[in-house]
């Protein structure tokens, strides 16, 4: 580009802009190292009073690197029934995920597909029920579950769950959808393939990767929601992570709070959302923004 | 689409004209969708807005009529009004801090560096980790005897602070908390955003001489607005009614200093089991959401442009 090349020039030309490159370089990982020591420096201190004694961990000045030692997480597995937490957060997030997106790419391939009339005002109706707050619907909820007997259950929380999540997952894939070229789906039904077939032969494998993405994505929002279980939980047929580690907080311990299991748990809770972004930060990108930017 | 013939080769000949087919398959399709959203959103909130005119009893075992009580009680309710003047600060500065951080954030992970991928996946963390451990990791962090910040402020100023006790203190630390967990995820789609404004015209402005303030006001910003005022509703609509941060970091607290309206409908119902105060409570969130939503509908009208 002609534009490029003569800023280019511009630029080598004289030595004082060089020197000025070299001073921005400066102010870019300056403002790096800022950003990655104040969004990191959380994560130091609970790993850090994780891994340290008790003995150590309340003292004055804070010891800032104390002897490894991995006894909080066997005094947490003592004190609580953490086997039972990890395996509701885990049963409870997974099948969240899976529930929301079949159920929302079944209605988004409708939306993206069938051309009935009003089918976009639907949509968008659909779309703005995202902005309910679940705090404004969370007495009638409890009143609900209580009836149908689903209280302290962990099919109750799948399904306020998967509800939440349900709308903005249409969203993104009716964009992904809209993108499938139809020819394909075309051949398919004048060689006679029935809606099942279409949906589960065709569509499934072209939109893997937008399904997936929001797999993780819905799984990431049910492993961190603590309101549902916090309102609907009672006992460890339910109870979440997240909501062990409030009735943690809340316990006393000799010397004050326990930060230690806190800070125990809060390092078990975080871990499989730092794996997640790790491995598949790119998709996720992409799905979250999809919403937003078309 | 055509699948009536998949239906009459199985035998079942029924004359069903395509047209009314499409409408079969479209609703079959979005009914389950629809129907969990209309049973666990819609019809609670209805719920919601009737219960407000209601009055329960005896740990929400008897309920009758009310009539406009619940919501005459409001304003003399200590906690209502802590609560409406903290969500509102609390909202609006989140979001402006929110909106400037994850612009700035943007900009950031936008440069050219190495391990740039790195920094990006870094700056999801915050979005993805649960916001009762964000809490939680920030109170032992502030914690006024063993926190690490607090250790550093008394290393430079001899004393160490007590927020939590501090009114302006746990307000500050409340919204600064909430800008940490929720500013990343603004620069993810900000981030998006710019990746979308054509090279060539930066290029153009610096052979204009644009230098890189000009360039971000007169080019970056004018085609990224919309991003910002969608961004901006959607953040303030769904701050507006959220409680984690707030239950885990103050609990409201010291007094109703941090008290928001999310918060007062989860004790009034879940642990007094007030349900029509609660329920009026709710109905007043509502009510600001949607004033809220059509504002940000409004201005995005306005600020639409198309490049």
């Amino acid at each position: 580009m002609v534009s490029r090349a003569l800023t280019r020039t511009h630029e080598h030309s004289s030595g004082h802009s060089s020197w000025r490159h070299t001073l921005r370089r400066v102010q870019l990982y300056m403002a790096l190292f800022l950003f990655l020591f104040v969004i990191l420096s959380p994560f130091f201190w609970i790993v850090k009073s994780a891994l340290s004694r008790p003995d150590q961990l309340f003292k004055i000045p804070p010891v800032y690197i104390p002897d490894a030692t991995l006894e909080n997480f066997k005094t947490l597995a003592e004190q609580v029934p953490l086997y039972e937490y990890v395996r509701n957060s885990l049963i409870i997030s997974t099948a969240t995920a899976l529930v929301s997106v079949t159920l929302a790419f079944m209605a988004a391939y409708a939306f993206a597909r069938i051309a009935i009339p009003g089918r976009n005002v639907l949509l968008w109706l659909f779309v703005l029920t995202m902005a309910l707050p679940e705090i404004a619907t969370i007495v009638p909820l409890y009143r609900l579950l209580a009836e149908a007997n689903m209280l302290d259950t962990r099919t109750g929380l799948i399904v306020v769950m998967s509800s939440v999540l349900v709308p903005f997952t249409v969203w993104v894939l009716v964009a992904f959808i809209q993108q499938v070229p139809f020819e394909i789906e075309e051949a398919a039904i004048i060689d006679g393939a029935n809606l099942f077939h279409i949906l589960t032969r065709i569509m499934l494998p072209l939109t893997s990767p937008a399904l997936a993405t929001m797999v993780v994505i819905n799984f990431i929002n049910a492993w961190n929601n603590l309101l549902y279980p916090l309102a609907f939980s009672a006992t460890e047929q339910s109870k979440t992570l997240s909501v062990a580690i409030t009735e943690i907080f809340q316990a006393r311990a000799p010397w004050g709070r326990p930060w230690n299991l806190v800070s125990t748990l809060g390092v078990t809770m975080v871990l499989p959302a730092i794996i997640l972004v790790l491995f598949s930060q790119k998709a996720i990108v992409r799905g979250l923004t999809r919403g937003a930017i078309k | 689409m055509n699948l009536s013939q998949t239906w009459s080769a199985r035998g079942v000949r029924l004359h069903i004209s395509r047209r009314a087919w499409q409408y079969i398959i479209f609703i079959v399709l979005v009914a389950p969708a629809v129907l969990l959203r209309f049973g666990t959103a819609a019809y609670p909130i209805a719920q919601t807005i009737r219960l407000s005119f209601r009055k329960f009893e005896f740990y929400g075992t008897v309920e009758s009529y009310a009539g406009l009580e619940n919501f005459r009680y409001l304003p003399d309710d200590f906690g209502f009004r802590g609560a409406i003047e903290f969500t509102v600060l609390f909202v609006v500065c989140s979001t402006a801090l929110q909106l400037i951080l994850g612009m700035l954030i943007a900009q950031l992970l936008n440069a050219e560096f190495k391990g740039r991928a790195l920094a990006r996946a870094v700056n999801l963390i915050p979005w993805a980790i649960p916001t009762i451990v964000a809490a939680y990791a920030f109170r032992w962090i502030l914690d006024d005897q063993f926190g690490m910040i607090t250790h550093w402020v008394s290393l430079v100023t001899g004393s160490r602070p007590v927020i939590f006790i501090d009114p302006d203190g746990a307000r500050a630390a409340v919204i600064l908390v909430n800008v940490w967990k929720n500013a990343p995820f603004m620069a993810v789609v900000f981030l998006a955003g710019l990746q979308g404004i054509p090279e060539d015209l930066y290029d153009a402005a610096k052979v204009d001489g644009a230098n890189a303030v000009q360039r971000f006001f007169f080019i970056t910003l004018p085609l990224i607005i919309p991003l910002v005022v969608t961004m901006g509703t959607f953040f303030v609509i769904w701050q507006v009614a959220s409680l984690d941060l707030i239950y885990g970091l103050t609990s409201g607290g010291p007094g109703v200093a941090t008290q928001v309206l999310a918060l007062r409908v989860f004790e009034e119902g879940l642990r007094y089991f007030n349900y029509g105060f609660a329920s009026a409570i709710g109905v007043v969130l509502l009510g600001l959401v949607a004033v809220i939503g059509l504002i940000g509908i409004l201005l995005f009208r306005r600020f639409e442009v198309t490049y």
